[in-house]
């Protein structure tokens, strides 16, 4: 019966970080699956998200700046606003750029983000990091607080996914997609291509602020390891691509399913003897590189391919 | 003055010499293959390693060893390519790309579960540096880096320059389509690539390892300077890359000097984002970076 | 080799089984590390000093009725996602009774925040300095074997006052251990009425330090204290000052603490030139005898940075589980202060049939570990024990603690 808690409580975990990670992979699929704009640099606006809510929502603290006690919609908001303006500011520098280069350029500006937030100590606490961020619901006694904080997660997956599907069904979305496949037939029928893509860059950039304060929230506790690239870009992109990229289903699927492949495999390899259970960590991760390759290979589409959209204006 | 020399110029010399042995294979396989390939960084700490294991059989010194070192690692990364990149050969750049992530992740656990976490060195002990004029402090495995460095640029300069397989690299990636039409094997110039590429690779790893340690994250380390001065340098030149790889090494060590006042002109936390902003900057400014290199 | 092979026999028959309750006679405990990540090269001997103190209780005679002690290892990264992550599954899925770890302070903030206080787990850390977790609010469910940085800076602080240095360089490697450590030790030696030439964080895993230990060798500083993990930037730093004629001395911490500084620096360079302080133990301290020859039995060093403390804080749990006399989560982490302190009869590392017969007995127990006496403050922290480590004459680290 304990042991039936358990799995349950753990499953609730699952679904609390893969849902998180569920919003960066929704984020992801409108730059790189609706308008292709290849950004490497995920980590970098998570850690933003994360530490503008962490900081405004906290108590006053003297190891960090502020600690503003907002309520956590209200410093949610917040990340949001600061990961967007962060993303515009990025997208009209870098967005003439081709893809591998928009890629390489956002991937520098993550690093030198988590540099200031690693460096900037009086403002952030450095690499310390920032303690007592308040989590929703964890008065509660267990189970509720896990479950609502889990309702909480997947009730904003579930808005942003029936927002995103609406966009992409709308005159906007089509256009998204006809640039994303021949943008010179897009100019030549009078769209603002570059504007276009803007504006693609600072949605997802946002719901990428969102998914790093909803992290922070969850964890209680952000440092700047915490925008490791290893898990907070590259997982990121293993979870759209096996889901399917350009299917915001897909992208929740892929997220759900990856983390939960990531964290599991676990459970099993720490059964392994001594030596072998410290050795095979390293094995998880060959794994998730092999796999990628193998659904790159063989389903390039992913679990959900696209399911394209008439797009009438491209022609 | 002569700290300026003796603890900024000179190991900005050395670590530029470094990226720029890397930039090349980078350079090169984003100029003809039209990728950039984010598993360099892994193949130069695959380069380190198997020096080191070499060394443990052998005991010879890591220079010796760097020719065979070359011929293991071009194999293993023309397996790589056979296995990983050919299927998309005419795959968009994305999926490439996101194949190349795969691939790093791969051949860092294989590193670190083959070899362990654990920090080794090629040579133990410290080298004390020979003294010239009385100040200026340069030291022996220094020389031996930069000129080794400068030997193999010529070397590279000798292939792309006076060969029929480097007269048609530089063909394809100046003009593909052309290249192909003019009837030149593309995939012996892709595979002349990798060679290259993964030669250049083995020696910054070997370089980089005999200036400080053998580590696992060692290549990944320094992938991102390797990409700025690809780009600076101008993609798809090889010239282009070893001016951008000693431009971008040499800054790195400047920005903490005391240009104004005593304190370093900047952070040393911060010295890790010099070269990703004179990347930004090369990418806004000058994409075709200092060489006039390709655009795509 | 029958061990490893039962064990692989057990791992098998349970992933065949997963969902089917725990075997009856086992007592699972977590084992959360940073196996990977930055303190990768760390982390294996201090689970494997874990590991064998379930080993020898499992051998002598087990935790209550025989039952079998396992240690469940969960990977935190340093991260505390992962941190976070590892807690949820051993507390939930392997439904462990206790947790030893985590190894870093941000993964080990975060598990303790959000995982384990809220489920009543117990989680001892081994290795976890940071000043930070000293105030957490935990309802007495976040202990330390390690001490807190604020004890370790102000202890190599007065070292360096006492053996005549007055002007210090500093650098520090900027992640959390080495951060705290160096704002105390800055502010203990300014205290003490040293002064500190040139304070700069550096950022780890860079190829060179040569531009930045340029900056910091002016002023006339007669050594250089650097708070690094070896492996991170540690080495590199010392060979960079060394090689470049900028340092002759140098003043470390427990990062630095690694048979492998004194064999990739030489030796001879390094004799008389550096001081390391550890947390450590009285080398001549029975408690500390008994844990390094059995320690050293298994293929590892004792003095591997926290290897004692890993051995020390599963032991401890061990106890606490005794004491408690059930699996239920709230005893153990009452009965954990009982065990730890005075009064009581003396146990010391390897002792557990002597243990488990006086609680039997209805006796108070009160370990006195590899480490020191182990007793918690207040907040669950211990003050602990230094040593200062010079290279001696055989070219290994001997250590003398600190009185």
């Amino acid at each position: 019966m304990d042991q039936l808690y358990g799995y349950s409580l753990y499953g609730l975990s699952l679904l609390t970080f893969g849902g998180i990670y569920a919003m960066l992979a929704l984020g992801l699929n409108i730059q790189l699956g609706f308008t292709g704009l290849f950004n490497a640099g995920i980590a970098g606006f998570f850690v933003v998200g994360a530490y503008v809510s962490a900081i405004l929502s906290t108590a006053p603290s003297e190891r960090h700046i502020g600690g503003f006690d907002w309520p956590i919609p209200f410093s949610l908001v917040a990340a949001m606003v600061v990961s967007a303006l962060i993303g515009w500011a990025v997208a009209r520098i870098c967005m003439r750029l081709r893809a591998d280069y928009l890629a390489i350029a956002t991937l520098g500006i993550a690093e030198i983000l988590r540099l200031i937030f690693k460096n900037e100590t009086d403002l952030t606490n450095g690499a310390r990091g920032v303690s007592y961020i308040p989590k929703p619901y964890e008065s509660l006694a267990q189970p509720w607080n896990h479950v609502m904080m889990t309702v909480v997660v997947l009730a904003i997956v579930a808005v942003l996914y029936f927002m995103l599907e609406r966009a992409r069904k709308s005159p906007w979305g089509r256009v998204m997609a006809a640039i994303r496949e021949n943008e010179d037939s897009a100019r030549a029928a009078g769209k603002n291509v570059d504007r276009l893509r803007v504006q693609a860059f600072v949605v997802g950039s946002a719901m990428m602020g969102l998914g790093g304060g909803m992290m922070a929230h969850h964890l209680k506790f952000i440092d700047p390891n915490a925008a490791d690239p290893t898990t907070a870009t590259f997982l990121v992109f293993v979870m759209l691509i096996v889901g399917g990229s350009g299917n915001n289903k897909g992208a929740i699927v892929g997220a759900l399913l990856m983390w939960t492949i990531w964290s599991a495999t676990e459970i099993f390899t720490s059964m392994l003897p001594g030596d072998l259970a410290i050795r095979s960590a390293y094995i998880r991760v060959f794994l998730i590189g092999l796999m990628l390759q193998i659904m790159l290979q063989k389903f390039p589409q992913g679990l959900f391919p696209e399911k394209r959209l008439e797009t009438g204006s491209s022609g | 003055m002569i700290d300026f020399i003796n603890f900024h110029l000179i190991p900005g010399l050395v670590l530029g010499s470094i990226y720029a042995l890397g930039a090349i294979g980078v350079t090169l396989t984003f100029g003809i293959l039209r990728f950039a390939n984010f598993a360099h960084g892994e193949i130069m700490t695959l380069g380190a390693y198997l020096t080191l294991t070499m060394m443990w059989l052998t005991g010879w010194h890591p220079l010796i060893l760097l020719p065979v070192t070359m011929v293991i690692l071009s194999l293993i990364v023309i397996g790589m390519d056979q296995a990983f990149f050919k299927p998309f050969r005419n795959s968009p750049a994305v999926t490439v790309v996101i194949a190349s992530f795969g691939l790093m992740l791969m051949i860092r656990s294989v590193t670190q579960f083959s070899w362990g976490a654990q920090l080794q060195a090629f040579v133990p002990g410290i080298q004390r540096p020979n003294v010239f004029f009385d100040a200026l402090r340069i030291s022996p495995k220094h020389i031996l880096i930069v000129i080794s460095a400068m030997v193999l640029m010529l070397v590279v300069h000798w292939v792309l320059a006076h060969t029929r397989i480097g007269k048609a690299m530089r063909a394809m990636s100046d003009s593909p389509e052309l290249a192909r039409l003019t009837g030149i094997n593309t995939e012996l110039v892709i595979k002349a690539t990798w060679i290259l590429g993964a030669c250049m690779a083995a020696a910054a790893g070997v370089f980089l390892a005999y200036d400080s340690h053998v580590s696992t994250m060692m290549g990944f380390q320094i992938l991102l300077p390797t990409f700025a001065a690809a780009i600076v340098g101008g993609i798809g030149r090889p010239y282009g890359a070893m001016a951008g790889g000693l431009l971008i090494g040499v800054t790195e060590e400047l920005s903490s000097y005391a240009w104004l006042g005593d304190g370093p002109l900047l952070e040393p936390g911060y010295k890790a984002g010099v070269s990703f902003a004179i990347m930004i900057g090369v990418l806004i400014w000058r994409p075709s970076g200092l060489f006039r290199g390709r655009v795509f | 080799m029958m061990k490893t092979f039962k064990q692989l026999a057990l791992a098998s028959t349970m992933l065949a089984f997963v969902g089917t309750a725990a075997i009856a006679d086992e007592i699972k405990v977590g084992s959360v590390a940073g196996v990977t990540g930055p303190i990768a090269e760390l982390v294996v001997p201090i689970v494997a000093g874990r590991q064998m103190a379930a080993d020898q209780i499992n051998a002598a005679g087990g935790l209550l009725n025989g039952d079998t002690m396992t240690m469940v290892l969960a990977d935190s990264q340093c991260d505390p996602k992962a941190g976070v992550d590892a807690g949820t599954k051993v507390v939930n899925v392997e439904q462990v009774v206790a947790i030893v770890g985590a190894s870093c302070s941000g993964a080990t903030n975060g598990m303790v925040q959000s995982v384990t206080i809220p489920a009543g787990v117990v989680a001892l850390s081994d290795s976890a300095t940071a000043p930070s977790i000293t105030d957490l609010d935990d309802n007495d469910l976040v202990f330390r074997v390690a001490a807190s940085d604020a004890y370790q800076g102000a202890a190599i602080a007065q070292l360096a006052w006492d053996q005549g240095y007055r002007t210090l360089a500093m650098t520090y490697a900027n992640d959390d251990y080495n951060a705290g450590l160096a704002g105390v030790f800055e502010a203990a030696f300014k205290g003490l009425g040293g002064t500190i030439t040139s304070n700069q964080m550096h950022e780890p895993n860079k190829a060179s330090y040569r531009s930045e230990l340029s900056t910091l060798s002016g002023n006339g500083a007669e050594g250089l204290a650097i708070f690094a993990y070896y492996g991170g930037s540690g080495i590199a730093i010392m060979r960079n000052a060394l090689e470049a004629g900028l340092f002759e001395k140098f003043l470390a911490a427990d990062g630095m603490f690694d048979q492998s500084v004194i064999d990739q620096i030489g030796a001879d360079v390094l004799r008389d030139n550096i001081m390391i302080t550890q947390a450590a133990s009285d080398y001549d301290d029975p408690s500390y005898v008994a844990f390094a020859g059995a320690f050293e039995a298994t293929g590892h060093s004792p003095q591997a940075p926290y290897a004692a403390h890993g051995y020390d804080a599963a032991f401890l749990i061990a106890l606490a589980i005794e004491k408690a006399g059930s699996t239920d989560r709230a005893a153990i982490s009452a009965a954990l202060r009982e065990v730890a302190g005075p009064p009581g009869v003396v146990i010391r590392p390897g002792e557990w049939a002597k243990a488990k017969a006086a609680i039997a007995a209805g006796q108070d127990v009160n370990y006195e570990g590899a480490v020191g006496n182990n007793d918690f403050d207040g907040n669950g922290d211990v003050t602990g024990l230094f040593s200062v480590n010079v290279v001696g004459a055989d070219g290994k680290w001997t250590g003398n603690l600190i009185r």
